[in-house]
C-alpha cells in the first residue's frame, strides 16, 4: 500500500515537471523545424529537423546582441563582486556603527520600481552622451544587483565561524591576509551563488535595456521582444533566437545548480 | 517615515549572537577599515539609485516646459504644486492656459485607476495561485524520491529564463491557431479579448514564478524537524490535520517572506504584459499595469510621468510596510534560518 502510494506521488511529480517543462521543450523543438512545419495547424509533433534557423538568426546579426548581453552581464557581475564582498565583510564580521541603518538602506532599494528612477537616469545618460552605451548599462546593472549581492553575501559571511578569524588574529595576521587566506576559501560557494544570480538578472533585464539602448548597445531581451518578420512566418526563427537567449542561463544554472538553489533560498530575491 | 524605524528593529541578529560579533579586539583602526570597505558601495548606490529617485520626486512638482497653444510663446516650466498628482489621482488636466478641468477620455490620466486596479488584480490572483501551487510542489519535493535533484533543477528553468522569452513563448501558445486553442478545441482570442488577455498574463506569470515560490517554501519546510511529524503520527493526526496544525504554522515565517517579495515584484510587473499583449490587450488597457503606464506617459510629458512613478513607488512602499507591520513578515530573521535549512 505504502509502496503504491509513493510510486503514485513520484509519477504525479514527473507529470508536474513535464507540464512546467513542456513550453521550453516545445520551443527547442520548434527551433529545429522548418517555418512551414512550425506554422502548421494543427501543430506537428513529428517533423524533419535541422539547424537552418540558427544560421538565419546569426545572419540577422543576433551575434552582436548576444555579445552585448554577455559584456553587460559579465562586466556588471565582476563589478558587483568587487564591491559587495568587502562591503558584506564589513557589515558582518566588523560591525560598523549604524550597521542596521546601512542594511535597511540596502533592502529598501527592493521597494523601488525601476520606473521610479528611469527618467532622471535617462537625462543624465543623455547629458554625458552615454545613451546606447553598453558600459553605462553594465554600470546600472551593477547598481541594480548590488543590494541583493551585499545582502546575500552577508548571510554567507555570517556562516564563517568566528573562532577561525580570531585564531588568524592571534597568529598576527593582519586584516587583509585574514580576508584572503582564511575567510575567502570558506566563502567560495557563496560567491558562486551571488555571481550566478547577478549574471541571470543582468542577462534577463528588459526594462532598462529597452529604454536606454537603441542599436549599438542593444541586448538580447529587447531584440527578442521586437522580433518580427515582414514575410509573416517567423515562428521557427524566433524559437531559435529564444533558445540561444536561454542557453547561457541554462548552462550556468546547470553547472552551479546546488549553489543557485542555496543562494535563492538565502537571498529570497526575485 | 515610521517604516524606516520599524524595520531595523526587526533586523537585529538572533539573540546570543548579537554580542558575539562585536569583539574586544575591535579597535579604531579596524572600524576605519570597515568604513573604507563599505563606502564604495554606498557611493555607487547613492549616485545610481538615490540621486535619480530624489530628482524624479523634484521633477514631479514641476510643470512641463513647452509652447503655449493660445499665444504661441514658449512657457518655462516652474513649480506645479500637486497638479501632476491631481492629474493621476483625480483625473484633472491643466491646459496650457492654466485652466484646470477633467481630463478628456483617452487621456492617460484617465487610465490611472484602471491601471491601479489591474496591477492589484494581477498581484492578488498570481500570488494566491503561486502560493497554493507552490506549496503543493514544495510538499512533493520535500519527500525523498528518485531524481529529486533533477526535478528541482528542471522546474527552476521557467524562472531563470528571460521574461522576454517567456512572453514570446506564451504568445505563440496563446495564438489563435496556437497549441493551447488546438488542445482545448476552443477559439479564444487570448491576447486581444479583455478577460482572456488578463488570464493569459496570469497563466504565463504563474508558470514562470510558481517554481521559485516552491523553492522558497521548500527551504522553510526543510527546517521542520522530522520528530514533529513523528509525534503527530503518534497522536493519530490525519494527513490533513498534520498539514494545517503542524506544517502550516511552522512554515509560516518562510511563507510570509516569500509572499512579501512576490507581492513587491508583482506590483512592478512590466515585461510580461508589455511583450505578451503589447501593453494593452483587449480594449487597449486590459493589461496595462502602473509600470507600463509610466512608460507610456514618458512619451507625453516627463514631469507628469515622474509624479506617476512617485505614486507607484509610494504604493509599493505602503504595501511593504503593511506587510511587515501587520502580517509579521520578518525578512531578516527568516532568511538567516532558511539558509540553515538549505545548508542541511
Amino acid at each position: 500500500m505504502r509502496k503504491i502510494r509513493s510510486t503514485l506521488i513520484t509519477a504525479a511529480t514527473w507529470v508536474l515537471v513535464a507540464i512546467f517543462f513542456f513550453p521550453i521543450a516545445w520551443m527547442v523543438f520548434t527551433s529545429l523545424k522548418t517555418e512551414g512545419d512550425a506554422a502548421s495547424i494543427p501543430p506537428k509533433f513529428i517533423a524533419a529537423l535541422s539547424f537552418d534557423q540558427y544560421a538565419i538568426v546569426f545572419n540577422r546579426g543576433m551575434g552582436s546582441y548576444l555579445l552585448n548581453s554577455l559584456t553587460a552581464s559579465v562586466g556588471s557581475t565582476l563589478l558587483v563582486l568587487l564591491l559587495a564582498i568587502p562591503a558584506a565583510y564589513a557589515l558582518s564580521i566588523r560591525p560598523i556603527k549604524r550597521v542596521q541603518d546601512v542594511l535597511f538602506f540596502f533592502i529598501s532599494t527592493r521597494f523601488l520600481p525601476a520606473a521610479a528612477s528611469i527618467l532622471p537616469v535617462f537625462f543624465i545618460l543623455k547629458t554625458i552622451g552615454a545613451l546606447d552605451n553598453i558600459t553605462a548599462l553594465g554600470l546600472l546593472y551593477a547598481a541594480m544587483n548590488l543590494p541583493i549581492a551585499v545582502w546575500m553575501m552577508r548571510s554567507f559571511f555570517n556562516e564563517v565561524p568566528l573562532e577561525i578569524v580570531e585564531a588568524a588574529q592571534i597568529d598576527g595576521a593582519n586584516l587583509r591576509t585574514e580576508l584572503v587566506r582564511v575567510v575567502l576559501p570558506i566563502l567560495l560557494p557563496g560567491i558562486a551563488a551571488v555571481a550566478l544570480i547577478c549574471f541571470i538578472f543582468s542577462w534577463n533585464e528588459y526594462f532598462l535595456a529597452t529604454l536606454l539602448t537603441t542599436f549599438q548597445a542593444r541586448t538580447t531581451p529587447p531584440f527578442l521582444a521586437s522580433f518580427v518578420d515582414g514575410r509573416g512566418q517567423f515562428l521557427a526563427v524566433l524559437s531559435a533566437a529564444s533558445t540561444l537567449a536561454v542557453l547561457p542561463v541554462i548552462i550556468a544554472g546547470w553547472v552551479a545548480q546546488k549553489q543557485l538553489v542555496r543562494g535563492l533560498a538565502m537571498g529570497a530575491v526575485k | 517615515m515610521s517604516a524606516v524605524t520599524e524595520v531595523p528593529s526587526k533586523l537585529s541578529p538572533p539573540p546570543g549572537r548579537a554580542g558575539g560579533r562585536k569583539r574586544g579586539g575591535l579597535n579604531e583602526a579596524h572600524g576605519r577599515w570597515a568604513s573604507y570597505l563599505i563606502t564604495p558601495s554606498l557611493v555607487i548606490l547613492g549616485v545610481v539609485i538615490g540621486y535619480p529617485v530624489v530628482s524624479a520626486i523634484i521633477m514631479s512638482f514641476q510643470k512641463d516646459a513647452g509652447l503655449d497653444k493660445a499665444t504661441g510663446l514658449f512657457v518655462a516650466g516652474g513649480f506645479a504644486g500637486f497638479s501632476n498628482y491631481a492629474h493621476w489621482l483625480l483625473q484633472q488636466c491643466v491646459s496650457t492656459t492654466g485652466v484646470t478641468s477633467a481630463c478628456p477620455p483617452g487621456n492617460l490620466g484617465a487610465q490611472f485607476w484602471n491601471a491601479f486596479g489591474t496591477t492589484f488584480f494581477f498581484t492578488a490572483v498570481t500570488v494566491v495561485l503561486e502560493t497554493v501551487i507552490g506549496m503543493w510542489m514544495a510538499l512533493i519535493m520535500n519527500r525523498a524520491f528518485r531524481g529529486r535533484g533533477l526535478v528541482r533543477a528542471a522546474i527552476l528553468v521557467p524562472w531563470a529564463i528571460p521574461t522576454a522569452v517567456t512572453a514570446k513563448l506564451w504568445y505563440f501558445i496563446f495564438a489563435f491557431n496556437g497549441i493551447l486553442n488546438s488542445v482545448l478545441g476552443a477559439k479564444i482570442l487570448w491576447t486581444s479579448d479583455e478577460w482572456a488577455a488578463k488570464f493569459a498574463i496570469i497563466i504565463a506569470d504563474t508558470w514562470k514564478t510558481t517554481p521559485f515560490m516552491a523553492l522558497l517554501i521548500l527551504a522553510g519546510l526543510q527546517l521542520i524537524p522530522e520528530e514533529v511529524y513523528e509525534a503527530g503520527v503518534m497522536d493519530g493526526a490525519s494527513t490533513v490535520q498534520r498539514f494545517f496544525q503542524l506544517t502550516l504554522p511552522l512554515v509560516r515565517p518562510a511563507l510570509m517572506v516569500a509572499i512579501l517579495f512576490r507581492v513587491l515584484d508583482a506590483l512592478r510587473m512590466f515585461d510580461l504584459p508589455q511583450i505578451l499583449t503589447g501593453g494593452g490587450g483587449g480594449t487597449g488597457n486590459a493589461t496595462t499595469t502602473l509600470s507600463i503606464l509610466v512608460v507610456d506617459q514618458i512619451r507625453q510629458g516627463f514631469n507628469s510621468a515622474s509624479a506617476l512613478s512617485t505614486i507607484t513607488f509610494l504604493v509599493i512602499f505602503i504595501v511593504a510596510f503593511l506587510f511587515v507591520r501587520f502580517l509579521g513578515a520578518n525578512v531578516v530573521q527568516t532568511q538567516a534560518n532558511q539558509q540553515k535549512g538549505v545548508l542541511k
